[in-house]
């Protein structure tokens, strides 16, 4: 009987009854609890890692607080006057008043540079007196008894917890060294399974990424102790040490070039345009060369103002000195891929940059006007940087792929006449949508 | 029972059918289902209620053994224009009753990889060529050209061993 092929094909499977094997269902429970494991885990490496980052910006925030001077020029906050022995006197100066007259010669009264006082110790007392009202004295002589009512010995019932808790260190141990050995084995499962999904998309092993990034720079600071005090050094120049000097948010881009090696790893590479934007305040411009004057700074022809420490007699426009430095930046990076999925993956970020300087400008700004004046000399033209961060890849699509970075890199070879421990660094969060082929 | 347990009795004897379909081994079956399973609870809220829950997890199947089979098999479709394709039906002689769904299986399973997943998607998941040539990212010409040669490969197995029993 002559019989369609398609049709005996469908009738023949729309009658099976095929059952599903048993052994299924508690693979399938195991693999839902992983999941949960792993989402776990993941939520807290995630949570861990913003902590660490937000620890390394708070202490680096509070060590540029701690080590700025307070007692300066005209910016002074408040000055500490030591009069007799242990008698302090705060004196409370307008913060905001930039027209104050300069800080008069250090005369009869010791003035110190403020300290931040913590009340830790004053805590630890409170906290140990607390302790010490609460504790109760404990009553001796604990009875034991077994179920008959007789007394058995402090001896005895010591033996049983000590056999007893040998048996759940036994038992402890055992669970463990089996639980190891099944992670181990999922472990290699799953990487084969990734080496397969690896080597099935052989074909898109490059990925080329334009990317934008926003940086926050900043300089490790050299302490300087004088006088009692830790002071900070600022750049471009010595001369500036006292004065307040931070970091701008500056922008970087270009594009990446990545090349999936294996599964785990992938190796990156690219040119960028990175900025590092610094600003030293609490300055004056005058046309008065003063004799100790920057040297770390080459004026522009035709620049007659000079940045100066002090105001000049009769009164001098109060500035600040934005710094500019724009590098071109050839990283070479290597990405390590600790977890992920189909569509998610989280890689680790290790590397170096080659960086050659672009641009070199130092600009003064006041509140009328804002203006090129020169550039720093002290200012290598090549140097590196050491570069560690986190990146997350979310794949929008066979061939595009979102990519997020949070990276931290940190400069070497910045400066001619400061060793790299004063060396700039910039922690900033890259993105881009990338196309794999 | 837990609602997942629940789903799972329902569904998984007609997802395991699914799954021996684009499986060489039952064990790579089994594997598939479980697969098949853990995205159906990851994904569930993504299920519109536009059509039958069914449909949706037989979907659902299909694309994790189409993950799964292009993984082990090196797949290369036959290129044809459509034009040159005929539209034909084949026919087989053959008594229904004598011949079981194993030897079916067995007879999908011997075919190059390229036909076998055609075959399937074309005549027992009832996919047109059109959504087969966005599933497999291939011409419309070259699911039809491929479905052709499954069928004629298909015949000429059947007719040999009808012979051999003859």
């Amino acid at each position: 009987m002559s019989k369609n092929i398609d049709k005996l094909f469908k009738d023949k499977f729309k009658e099976s009854k095929a059952t599903a094997p048993t052994e299924a269902w508690p693979v399938i429970q195991a693999k839902l609890k992983m999941r949960i494991i792993n989402r776990l885990i993941y939520t807290f490496s995630v949570l861990g890692f913003l902590g660490l980052i937000s620890f390394i910006l708070f202490s680096t925030q509070t060590e540029k607080t701690l080590s700025k001077p307070l007692l300066k020029n005209t910016s002074l906050k408040n000055e500490v006057i030591l009069k007799d022995n242990d008698v302090k006197e705060v004196k409370e100066v307008d913060v905001n008043n930039d027209k104050l007259p300069m800080s008069k010669p250090q005369e009869n009264s010791k003035k110190l540079y403020a300290t931040i006082a913590t009340k830790k110790e004053s805590k630890n007392n409170t906290t140990k007196f607390l302790y010490k009202n609460n504790t109760k004295t404990s009553k001796k002589t604990p009875f034991f008894k077994n179920k008959l009512g007789y007394a058995i010995s402090e001896k005895v019932v010591k033996g049983r917890i000590n056999l007893l808790g040998y048996s759940l260190d036994s038992l402890d141990y055992s669970v463990k060294k089996n639980l190891k050995a099944e992670r181990k084995k999922r472990r290699k499962k799953k990487d084969s399974v990734d080496d397969a999904k690896f080597n099935n998309e052989k074909r898109r092993r490059w990925n080329v990424i334009p990317v934008f990034g926003a940086l926050n720079s900043g300089r490790l600071s050299k302490n300087v102790t004088t006088l009692g005090t830790t002071r900070a050094v600022t750049y471009p120049d010595k001369y500036f040490d006292d004065n307040k000097s931070s970091g701008l948010i500056s922008s970087t881009y270009g594009f990446n070039v990545v090349f999936r090696a294996t599964n785990r790893i992938s190796i990156q590479t690219g040119i960028f345009s990175k900025e590092l934007r610094f600003l030293t305040e609490d300055l004056f411009l005058s046309e008065f060369i003063p004799d100790v004057n920057p040297t770390n700074i080459i004026y522009n022809p035709g620049v007659e103002v000079r940045f100066s420490n002090t105001p000049e007699i009769g009164g001098s426009e109060s500035a600040s000195l934005a710094q500019t430095i724009v590098y071109l930046e050839m990283p070479f990076e290597l990405k390590y891929r600790m977890f992920g999925s189909l569509k998610f993956n989280t890689n680790i970020i290790g590397g170096f940059s080659f960086l050659y300087l672009n641009k070199n400008e130092i600009r003064a700004k006041t509140d009328i006007f804002s203006r090129s004046i020169g550039r720093a000399s002290n200012v290598l033209t090549t140097s590196t940087t050491l570069n560690i961060g986190l990146d997350v890849e979310y794949h929008l699509s066979k061939r595009l792929v979102f990519n997020s970075a949070v990276i931290y890199k940190k400069h070497y070879n910045t400066y001619k006449d400061y060793n790299n421990e004063y060396s700039p660094y910039t922690f900033g969060m890259h993105v881009g949508i990338g196309y794999k082929f | 029972m837990s609602a997942q347990a629940k789903l799972y009795s329902l569904f998984a004897d007609k997802l395991f059918n699914v799954c021996l379909k684009y499986s060489r081994t039952p064990e790579d079956a089994q594997d598939t289902l479980q697969d098949s399973f853990m995205v159906i609870f990851k994904d569930i809220k993504k299920f519109k209620y536009k059509g039958s829950f069914e449909g949706w997890a037989k979907r659902v199947t299909v694309n994790v053994a189409l993950q799964k089979f292009r993984k082990k098999s090196i797949i290369k479709f036959d290129d044809i224009e459509e034009s040159k394709i005929p539209e034909e039906k084949v026919y087989v002689d053959v008594e229904e009753k004598e011949i079981s769904l194993d030897f079916l299986l067995s007879l999908i399973n011997k075919l190059p990889p390229q036909y076998q997943l055609i075959f399937n998607l074309y005549v027992l998941d009832e996919y047109s060529h059109k959504e087969i040539s966005e599933i497999l990212d291939i011409s419309v010409g070259t699911s039809k050209s491929n479905l052709s040669r499954a069928r004629k490969l298909l015949k000429k197995e059947i007719d040999a061993i009808k012979k051999l029993q003859l």
